[in-house]
């Protein structure tokens, strides 16, 4: 190594004796933990890559949609079983065209979320920024609004791109999608708000596991396999509990009217609620009491 | 300041350091010497409120670590050169540190031309190099211009250039009226490094004193002596202080006498000795003597060095 290397700091003489032992300066108020970890989140190449996947795959899921419903409305013009079927969604099917790849957005952010904790375990950063946030809670409050916040963006501007790309797509079978619309709205931002939902949990996930696989495979679990594995278990229990999974709260939380077998609005919006709620202060008591 | 007061860390049924009372001066460097295991990391870790003590208190300052209104500039620590994530460059991670203490861009430039990563403190810390990792780590806990300075072994993986870096600049952070404490697990690392030396081992400390009070080896000046009376003379030298350990036939090592006082005895008593050697203790001796009992793991393999040959002993 040939770096060149100064014996004398650059702190000159004197100084750690002149400095005002009762105020050394400006500690780690919350604006300024929160930039630290705005700074972490932006300075990784894996986040960046992350974020830009979730934007192509969502863009491309609705361009890929636009066309199939276009297919679709196509057929439906010469078969009476596919115009009925069109019929019975309300009659509106490229309303939810853009929002089409939320389920990749939520398995994509939910493993960012995971693994901007995880990683501060198993890189040991973890001991460097509790050094410097010794109180932990307002490092990982800062990082969990960092992660919600650029889930719920990172969404809600790729499902506005899917619905410029899909516009003109869908314009060729001769559908209408009024991105101003208020469903088109309210698709929007409940579909980032729900992914970013995700990715709390996923944080939160990874502050208990500690580990980026297991903290992975334990949401995969309870977003994708959860789903299904209540859906083939017989018996009432499951039937019923199904309903309350939190990937299950979707469907109620966007639909234009009440969708049989899934819970009211107000019911998904507090089981959601509690699905991020319950881990997430888990996460920060443990994080409190636990060694480094 | 550092003082900690029965600082005890038990994990399961295993302790990592036993109750143990220290006090770390300012304004000279204070080594932490112990050999691996011995709990040197943890009684760290404990310090800057990483790890909770399962009894004891440590206080840097008079004040918990965790209860500074401004912990970075209060306390740098080195505690692991790998305390960084990896895929982030050098210059980002002491960005980001920064700014939790809204510490200006220009003392990370200053900490990244002091340590002497100007070249590479835009790469990414994966392709560091272990003693470039640890110049990261000092950069780091100078970061806040601290008044206390924690460094975790500091010199590991360092090349020649850089531990004598290591050791000029915490003489010269020391000279300041730092507080500085490091570990080390090499005795002869810290005998030109430490003003003051506090040896650890199984957790426990073993002793704490100046470096030139252990280096001397007060108290355990050891002489070979060979006898054709061992049991006698054995008998005649017993006092306190003294012990006498029979080595081989006819061969005694006796600890707390000097040569002088034992061929007095010798003579007074008609003893006939027919070798009276000195053992001038090396600092690593007398290191391994400080911690002969107290070493976690023993290598079954003895290589021939002195020590192995009295491991017979106590």
């Amino acid at each position: 190594m040939s770096t060149s290397t100064s014996t004398q700091p650059a702190a000159g003489p004197g100084r750690a004796a002149a400095r005002n032992a009762a105020n050394p300066g400006p500690g780690p108020s919350f604006f300024r933990v929160l930039n630290s970890e705005f700074i972490k989140f932006r300075t990784l190449l894996s986040t960046m890559i992350l974020l830009a996947s979730t934007a192509v795959v969502m863009v491309g899921f609705g361009a890929l949609s636009a066309w199939g419903t276009g297919q679709f409305a196509d057929q439906a013009a010469s078969d009476p079983g596919a115009a009925e079927a069109i019929a019975s969604q309300g009659g509106d099917l490229a309303v939810s065209v853009p929002t089409s790849g939320a389920a990749f957005a939520q398995l994509i952010l939910g493993s960012l979320g995971v693994l901007l904790m995880s990683s501060e375990f198993t890189t040991g950063m973890a001991r460097s920024t509790f050094a410097a946030v010794p109180k932990r809670l307002p490092a990982f409050i800062a990082k969990l609004v960092v992660v919600v916040v650029s889930a719920f963006v990172v969404t809600a501007v790729s499902t506005y791109v899917a619905g410029l790309v899909s516009v003109p797509i869908l314009d060729n079978f001769g559908l209408k999608l009024d991105l101003a619309s208020s469903q088109s709205v309210k698709l929007l931002l409940v579909t980032g708000g729900y992914v970013a939902a995700v990715a709390a949990i996923g944080m939160a996930l990874g502050t208990l596991l500690r580990n980026s696989a297991g903290g992975i495979m334990a949401l995969v679990g309870l977003f994708f396999v959860a789903p299904i594995a209540f859906q083939l278990i017989p018996g009432e229990f499951f039937e019923e509990a199904r309903k309350y999974l939190p990937g299950n709260t979707i469907t109620p939380l966007t639909a234009v009217e009440h969708v049989p077998d899934t819970l009211e609005v107000w019911q998904a919006a507090l089981v959601l609620g509690a699905w991020v709620v319950v881990p997430v202060v888990l996460a920060m008591i443990l994080l409190k009491k636990r060694d480094v | 300041m550092i003082e900690a007061e029965g600082l005890t860390k038990v994990y399961g049924d295993k302790t990592a350091v036993g109750g143990v009372s220290f006090t770390v001066q300012a304004g000279q460097v204070t080594g932490f010497l112990g050999p691996n295991g011995a709990g040197k990391s943890t009684t760290m870790r404990m310090i800057m409120g990483l790890d909770t003590p399962t009894a004891g208190t440590v206080t840097v300052n008079g004040v918990p670590f965790a209860r500074h209104a401004a912990p970075l500039r209060e306390i740098g620590a080195l505690l692991d050169a790998k305390a960084v994530h990896t895929s982030r460059s050098a210059y980002n991670h002491l960005l980001a540190m920064a700014a939790t203490h809204s510490i200006p861009r220009k003392r990370v430039h200053e900490v990244i031309d002091m340590t002497g990563l100007a070249e590479v403190a835009r790469k990414k810390v994966k392709g560091f190099s272990l003693g470039m990792g640890q110049r990261l780590g000092i950069a780091a806990a100078l970061l806040g211009d601290p008044q206390t300075i924690i460094l975790d072994e500091p010199v590991n993986g360092l090349d020649p250039e850089g531990v004598v870096w290591v050791r000029n600049l915490v003489k010269y952070l020391a000279s300041e009226g730092r507080t500085v404490f490091l570990s080390s697990h090499l005795m002869s690392e810290m005998a030109l490094t430490a003003d003051h030396l506090i040896v650890i081992g199984r957790g426990k400390i073993i002793a704490d004193a100046p470096i030139k009070d252990i280096i001397t080896g007060k108290g355990h000046s050891r002489t070979r002596v060979r006898s054709d009376q061992p049991d006698r003379l054995m008998h005649v030298l017993a006092g306190t202080g003294v012990s006498v350990e029979l080595q081989d036939h006819e061969l005694l090592e006796v600890t707390g006498l000097d040569p002088r006082q034992i061929a007095r005895s010798a003579l007074d008593n008609q003893v006939l000795i027919y070798e009276l050697t000195p053992l001038q203790a090396s600092l690593e001796e007398a290191y391994m003597e400080l911690t002969k009992d107290e070493v976690e793991y023993h290598s079954l393999i003895t290589t021939g060095a002195p020590v192995s040959a009295q491991s017979g002993g106590n």
